[in-house]
């Protein structure tokens, strides 16, 4: 049931990205003032506890994406992405299959849909208050483990997907005109699940963790800069603090004006 | 390191030899030996011990007085109760959790007749004569060092005495010491000790032990130890670990619960096993430890078993200590039961070792140190003994059911068999590569059956 509803949850989700792309993109498209497409490459690390467990894990991602990004007009730019994600669920134990497995240095890939909007809202001076938000979605793909070195054979089949949305002030600063450095504050959701099937001979099991809604913060310093009048470059370093630790993301994109 | 042990009087000794004669053995080359290891170490004079070894068949295959009886599943119970009264057993008792009668034949009648009188009654389903059982355990006859290669094996040598030094194999153990990292069980896992009752006083397990536990043979709710073998049994199991003195157990958090279902001579009838399978299972137990077992198949010892089994817990027993290729029952009961053989300290099956297509796995089973009752091994010695046989290897896998069973306590108790089973090491594949009917899958490997898998 609780699996059920995580497809459910999952399959909204990933409507609910591609109707708002779809609508933003189709309601701006006689309003799109420019489109820039390109390459994002981001690094996440994530720290959560997720169902069962009373020790924190970590969710490292690498995500490789393809970028579309619509200039809208006063500034309202929304970025619709596509790609692959690797994701290393370090540490993570699914402890109540027949035999514990552990993830060790083993990475799930699978695919990444994306929408990001960044819009400003007030101009002071040199600076300009905006808003962003943003959804991704990872959906993974199964992978298989040979379980080895037992007396009868078996392997581990597991399928992991998470999503995360965010949302929050940015402040960004003007003065410097090609190249617009920002600060940003996110509140960040991040909701995920694990199944892991176990087949040994005729043993078996299957686990599923879930994330229920991790909530976290991040502090963000990025910058947008123009390196030609068709080649724009964005990146962004941010930390997310826990208690006992920190987080990390960072991002690099590459875009070309059209 | 040896140590050094007093010399007891050759009359003892030799009462000893000659009983041990008059009784009779099977191979006098296996070894059917035990060591009681002395408290002080201020004298290197030795002297062996040797003792009846408990796989002998000593008298009668079953009870002269007794049989078990099951009648049809749709007899009433109460038309059964009056046809038996109406036999004139003195005594008759039933059996409710699986419908099963133990009768006391009449006087001048043997079981034979009984049950050649019983199974002419087209109610009654079965009518068996009440089986005598034995521990599967083959004592020692010379002292030596607290020594637990079972559950750690660096290699070496293992000092028995000056005699008997066996080279050891490094790793040739259980791999206990990984195992714990990640699970040592919990208090609330329950390893019921069916056996010869377990010394409730001993250092090594007196905070470990339930309750006084209830007595077959004799009826009566203290299964105190008169014996030695169920004391041993216990502490390989679940001694008290980590507290400075004595042996470690495999379970080394979990608990005891002693039932008694031999006499003091070590001897028991199926339906004390029967009675105290139950009873233990009805107690909650976890696992059921069963290092005894007899030759003849019942079907009412395997519903007690079966019963265990579908109540939640673990079975597991001896496969025997004949050498031979017949296993013991309980221990052949295979749905519900881990047939366990003895490996040594270079991973071989000991020759003792009975074989047979139920066997499951094997563990450690020669010379194996267990805590005994103090007045056994007697003033000035240290409670403890080695002892070798299948008894000795059971209760390794007992520890591990239960360290399982605590880890995972919704696994069922199929499951805990076969991750048991899977995760063992095949340790005779040069000879039989594969399950096999010697070793089973292999001797078990706590490691594999705990600690996590990682995936790369």
């Amino acid at each position: 049931m609780r699996e059920r509803n995580g497809r459910i949850q999952r399959a909204l989700g990933l409507c609910g990205t591609i109707a708002l792309a779809a609508g933003l993109a189709s309601a701006a498209e006689p309003k799109i003032k420019t489109f820039a497409a390109g390459l994002n490459y981001e690094n996440l690390s994530r720290t959560v506890v997720w169902t069962g467990d009373t020790s924190p894990s970590k969710i490292q991602a690498n995500l490789i994406s393809a970028r579309a990004d619509l200039g809208l007009g006063k500034g309202v730019v929304v970025s619709l992405s596509a790609g692959l994600s690797l994701s290393n669920y370090k540490a993570l134990v699914f402890d109540t299959l027949p035999i514990s497995l552990q993830f060790g240095g083993a990475t799930v890939s699978g695919f990444l849909l994306g929408a990001e909007v960044v819009a400003p809202i007030k101009r002071f001076s040199d600076f300009e208050l905006g808003g962003t938000g943003r959804f991704v979605y990872s959906m993974g793909l199964s992978k298989t483990w040979p379980l080895e070195d037992f007396a009868v054979e078996g392997e581990a089949r597991g399928r992991a997907g998470w999503w995360e949305a965010a949302v929050g002030p940015r402040l960004s600063y003007l003065f410097f005109g090609r190249v617009v450095p920002y600060v940003e504050l996110c509140f960040r959701w991040l909701r995920a699940d694990f199944k892991m099937t176990e087949t040994l001979g005729d043993l078996g099991g299957t686990e599923l963790k879930l994330v229920r809604g991790d909530l976290s913060f991040s502090a963000a310093l990025g910058a947008d800069a123009a390196v030609t009048d068709r080649i724009s470059v964005k990146a962004k370093a941010a930390i997310l603090p826990y208690v006992g630790g920190v987080d990390g993301l960072i991002s690099v994109g590459v875009l070309y004006k059209f | 390191m040896i140590i050094p042990f007093e010399r007891l009087p050759k009359t003892t000794a030799t009462l000893l030899i000659v009983l041990y004669a008059a009784l009779g053995s099977g191979d006098p080359s296996l070894p059917q030996r035990q060591k009681r290891v002395v408290r002080s170490v201020p004298r290197q004079t030795r002297q062996f011990r040797i003792e009846r070894p408990v796989a002998v068949r000593r008298a009668s295959r079953y009870a002269s007085n007794r049989v078990l009886v099951r009648f049809r599943p749709d007899v009433l119970e109460a038309y059964a109760d009056g046809l038996l009264r109406s036999y004139g057993f003195p005594a008759v008792r039933r059996i409710p959790e699986i419908g099963v009668y133990s009768v006391d034949t009449a006087p001048g009648v043997s079981v034979g007749e009984t049950l050649a009188m019983l199974r002419r009654n087209g109610d009654i389903e079965l009518a068996r004569p009440d089986y005598r059982a034995r521990l599967a355990d083959i004592p020692n006859d010379a002292y030596f060092l607290n020594y637990q290669y079972n559950l750690r094996n660096l290699g070496g040598y293992l000092d028995v005495s000056p005699e008997i030094r066996p080279l050891m194999t490094a790793g040739a153990d259980v791999k206990a010491t990984t195992a714990w990292d990640v699970a040592q069980g919990d208090a609330e896992t329950i390893i019921a000790i069916v056996d010869t009752g377990v010394d409730r006083t001993h250092p090594d397990l007196a905070n470990k032990i339930v309750s006084a536990g209830h007595d077959f043979a004799n009826d009566d709710d203290d299964a105190t130890d008169d014996h030695w073998h169920g004391t041993h049994v216990a502490g390989v199991a679940a001694a008290n670990t980590n507290n400075g003195i004595g042996i470690a157990g495999v379970a080394r958090n979990c608990r005891i619960l002693p039932v008694k279902v031999t006499d003091a001579n070590g001897d028991g009838y199926y339906s004390w096993i029967i009675d105290g399978i139950i009873w233990a299972a009805n107690q909650g137990a976890d696992v059921i430890n069963l290092s005894l077992g007899g030759d003849v198949d019942d079907p009412m010892l395997e519903d007690a078993c079966k019963y265990a089994h579908d109540k939640g817990a673990v079975v597991v027993a001896a496969a025997g200590n004949d050498g031979v290729g017949m296993v013991l029952y309980p221990a052949a009961y295979d749905d519900y039961v881990l047939a366990v053989a003895a490996s040594d300290y270079n991973d071989a099956i000991a020759d003792f070792s009975s074989f047979g297509p139920q066997v499951d796995v094997a563990a450690p089973g020669v010379w194996i140190l267990g805590p005994a009752p103090q007045w056994y091994v007697g003033d000035g010695y240290l409670p403890y003994l080695f002892a070798s046989g299948t008894s000795a290897a059971a209760p390794h896998v007992s520890g591990m059911a239960a360290l399982i069973r605590s880890a995972k306590p919704d696994l069922p108790v199929d499951d805990i068999m076969k991750v048991i089973r899977y995760t063992a090491d095949d340790i005779n594949r040069a000879l039989f590569p594969g399950r096999d009917d010697h070793a089973g899958y292999g001797r078990i490997n706590m490691t594999k059956g705990l600690v996590p898998y990682i995936l790369k």
